[in-house]
């Protein structure tokens, strides 16, 4: 008999230091967090018992995120601001989760559901910088395509598809804040700064990243988008 | 107190693995405005050093002092030392960013001979001397301890002093001793005075050297007895360690639960110099385990010691642990077990789902052998407990074999790849024929090092064409099928076995070596014997002599000065022993064998329980 489970959706920042850690060990980080904080986590049946918890899409090493997301099954309701304090209170401050909410059993996986992202790419250049960036970014979506290579091969990204917003360009206090918000597909997701930086080069720009964050995940429906809380 | 962080964070999107630097793990002690601060170094890369228990557990014991700062230092892959370098950054402790060099003391494990590159590397990038004798007023104090501290010279000249043994306690007095001397103005070498007076400190600039002898200088003792920790119940062991974020090396919270081995094997250093036998009770271990887990959040707890399988109690500490973890996904491990039925009691009672393979070591080929090195384990033994592992389930073992032992004829070489073809055999016996597809029998073989404190410490080791000759031998004799033979590099326990054994001389060696460009030494892909050959050669210093020649037994020894309470008497009795194919039993078994250890420092065997072995 399948025992009954609750499925938290924990909404986690990932700041500071702690942006440089990898996918895989932020992943341990939470796993670790959520049996201190002693919540009655589920286990998986089978070979290996291991703790019933599923990430959002990675965020790469370097990159901070606002909001980022698991699922952590529990076999018994606890409210969820009970859960959101005692996750807060044993994760280092730099991955503390910021909201908590129940969705149902069978809503979709968060990898499946969260397909928009939007970023925030900083970098270091006044007025001038943030102008001729404008316009070659504009240049290079209106090319409609954005060949990558990694690792050797060669990836292209249909722009009108993984930008679905027009990237929006502004200074502030000295710097260059590029606004991306991208579609990720099947077939992988555009590196926000490998764009940023492709454009800063062909333009001869100088200009060096300062941060990179990914400050909001969400779920695309017909024709609107939302948060997976 | 500089905070280096502003400078460290942009040479990080260039490193691999960045986690290794950030610090914030859970667990670590941040301690801005103490007034002594520690640096705590381990000489390799974060994920071998968190999984050093010795680390966490100093840790632990230096944050009880309220105003003292505790924090961690890891050398840094070659990637990030070469941008600390281009950037003019010093290396940096993980929990404040402080440069190592801005520490009041500075302490060093010394875990394994092929770090001691690592640790001038370590030195240099901190901006400190790499020698005692060079550094000033102002420089930090640089502390070594751990287990290649029994034969300290060949890193003596670049330690202000090292400790011997048992860190409890010292590290507390050592602290309390240079905070004194700090508070009353002492200059550096009235710090070394008081520090050489502290039991198991061994400060080398107070030993001349005079013939091949070193002579103390007054105050320091003629010879620094190891300093023990007489019961493992007085201290509070780690039970919050520090979490690492990137897998680690032994990713789980480790508990001790003994210290010490008597079993008594000749070419153990660790058995012959962590005497006596100390096990924690029962209900210390489920404590503390149960503690560790909650505090830290890992999935997996590991029960530590020498020889785990040995505790007296540790059938009850399983029952109960395991009954406390049931349906929480966490599980138990051992680190290694011994070759007999009741190892693979223990294992199935930690079984679980997981049969990922069985680790033993019977380290010779024959009986004969082995009762010269008083491995008590016979054949049968071996054949038993492999086939009570297959009939339980697993399908993977590994044996541990060393060539080049005392007395060693071909005879026992053969013996090996005979043991390995009866082994498979009994594997195959107790496999059901549809799932023989998967079993394996993996074979290691090392070439044995005799080290300091040990019966055969006055053993030639065999000479680096005589390794490769015998492997051979080996080779033909082993089985083909299902086998998996593999050999550590001659090269690599020829160099550990001049670092073992070698003198103060030796320490010209590893400089010029470090300065040629050898680190990371015990990295199979960094080790370059080319470096060491140019550094003995630039040295004028023959390895072989030190490594491959027969020492008279009244001749000094380098490591003369420095008992680890076990008498030259008794050494020698067992090497006498070893020559007459004579095996001695474990003192917590049976009677005494007369190590001198106890007698003379005040301690004895603590045993939870009855063993039964």
């Amino acid at each position: 008999m399948a025992e009954s489970t609750f499925r938290a959706r924990v909404c986690f920042q990932k700041s500071g230091p702690l942006r440089h850690l990898s996918h895989l060990e932020t992943v341990h980080a939470c796993g670790r967090a959520a049996r201190r904080a002693r919540l009655p986590y589920a286990v998986t049946k089978g070979f290996s018992p291991h703790m019933r918890i599923a990430f959002g899409p990675a965020l790469p090493v370097g990159t901070a995120g606002r909001g980022e997301y698991y699922d952590l099954w529990l076999r018994s309701y606890i409210p969820a601001s009970d859960v959101l304090a005692s996750l807060r209170s044993a994760t280092p401050a730099n991955l503390a989760p910021v909201n908590v909410v129940y969705v149902g059993e069978r809503s979709a996986s968060l990898t499946a559901a969260l397909t928009i992202a939007r970023y925030e790419v900083v970098v270091e250049g006044g007025e001038a910088l943030a102008e001729s960036l404008a316009g070659s970014l504009a240049a290079i979506v209106a090319e409609g395509v954005f060949a990558v290579e990694h690792k050797g091969k060669q990836k292209v990204f249909e722009l009108a598809s993984t930008l679905p917003k027009e990237p929006e360009v502004s200074s502030v206090e000295g710097v260059t804040v590029v606004r991306l918000t991208t579609r990720m597909g099947e077939r992988g997701s555009l590196r926000p700064e490998t764009l940023v930086t492709t454009a800063l080069a062909r333009e001869k720009l100088e200009g060096r990243i300062a941060s990179v964050t990914r400050t909001e995940l969400l779920v695309e429906e017909e024709d609107s988008w939302r948060s997976p809380m | 107190m500089t905070d280096l962080w502003k400078r460290i964070e942009p040479l990080l999107d260039g490193v691999e693995r960045p986690a290794r630097y950030v610090d914030h793990e859970w667990g670590a002690s941040i301690r801005r405005d103490a007034a002594y601060r520690v640096a705590l170094v381990y000489p390799d890369l974060y994920e071998i050093g968190m999984a050093n228990q010795a680390i966490q557990i100093l840790y632990g014991r230096l944050l009880t002092l309220p105003d003292v700062a505790a924090e961690r230092v890891f050398l840094p892959w070659k990637d990030m030392s070469d941008a600390l370098r281009g950037a003019v950054v010093p290396l940096f402790t993980l929990e404040t960013c402080t440069p190592v060099a801005e520490c009041d003391l500075v302490g060093i494990t010394l875990p394994y001979e092929l770090t001691y590159t690592n640790i001038l590397e370590t030195l240099d990038l901190a901006g400190i001397p790499l020698r005692s004798s060079a550094r000033s007023e102002k420089d930090a104090l640089v502390i070594g301890g751990g287990p290649c501290a029994f034969n300290p010279e060949p890193m003596a000249p670049f330690f202000d002093a090292i400790l011997i043994g048992d860190g409890e306690e010292a590290v507390l007095d050592i602290v309390a001793v240079h905070r004194a001397a700090k508070e009353r103005g002492a200059s550096r070498e009235e710090v070394l005075a008081a520090l050489a007076a502290i039991p198991g400190v061994y400060v080398p600039s107070l030993y001349a050297p005079e013939g091949a002898r070193l002579r103390a200088i007054a105050p320091a003792p003629a010879q620094v007895r190891k300093r023990i920790l007489g019961d493992l119940g007085t201290y509070e062991a780690p039970t919050c360690p520090v979490v690492p974020f990137m897998d680690v090396v032994h990713d789980r919270v480790a508990i001790e639960v003994l210290r010490g081995c008597a079993r008594g094997c000749r070419f153990c250093q660790a058995g012959m110099v962590y005497r006596p036998v100390r096990e924690r009770t029962p209900d210390a271990i489920v404590r503390d385990a149960s503690a560790a887990l909650t505090c830290t959040g890992y999935e997996e707890v590991s029960l530590t010691s020498l020889s785990t399988a040995d505790h007296s109690c540790l059938e009850e500490v399983l029952r109960r642990l395991t009954r406390r973890l049931e349906g929480t996904g966490v599980g138990v491990s051992l680190p290694s077990l011994r070759v007999d039925a009741f190892s693979v009691g223990i294992a199935r009672l930690l079984g679980g789902g997981k049969k990922t393979g069985l680790t033993f070591a019977p380290e010779a080929g024959t009986q004969r052998l082995r009762d010269v090195i008083n491995k008590n384990v016979t054949e049968d033994d071996l054949i038993g407990t492999v086939t009570k592992a297959f009939d339980a389930g697993w399908r993977r073992v590994k044996l541990y074999f060393m060539i080049g032992l005392p007395t060693e004829t071909g005879e026992d070489i053969r013996g090996i790849g005979e043991l390995v073809s009866r082994v498979w055999a009994a594997a195959r016996e107790a496999t059901p024929p549809a799932e023989r597809g998967g079993l394996k029998v993996a074979v290691s073989v090392s070439t044995f090092v005799p080290k300091a404190h040990t019966p055969f410490q006055w053993e030639a080791q065999i000479a680096l064409e005589e390794v490769r000759r015998r492997q051979s031998v080996l080779r033909d004799a082993m089985p083909r099928k299902g086998v998996d033979l593999s050999y550590h590099d001659p090269e690599v326990s020829f160099l550990e076995g001049v670092l073992a054994r070698g003198g103060r001389e030796v320490a010209d060696v590893i400089e010029a070596a470090w300065r040629g460009g050898a680190r990371f030494d015990a990295w199979t892909e960094e080790f370059d014997p080319r470096k060491w050959r140019e550094a003995f050669a630039i040295t004028g210093i023959d390895g072989t002599t030190i490594a491959n020649r027969e020492r008279e037994l009244d001749e000094t020894l380098p490591w003369a000065h420095i008992s680890a309470g076990v008498t030259t008497a008794y050494l020698r009795i067992e090497r006498d022993r070893a020559r007459a194919n004579t095996p001695t039993p474990d003192c917590t078994f049976d009677g005494c064998t007369g190590c001198g250890v106890c007698g003379a420092s005040g301690v004895a065997n603590v045993l939870a329980g009855v063993r039964n072995g």
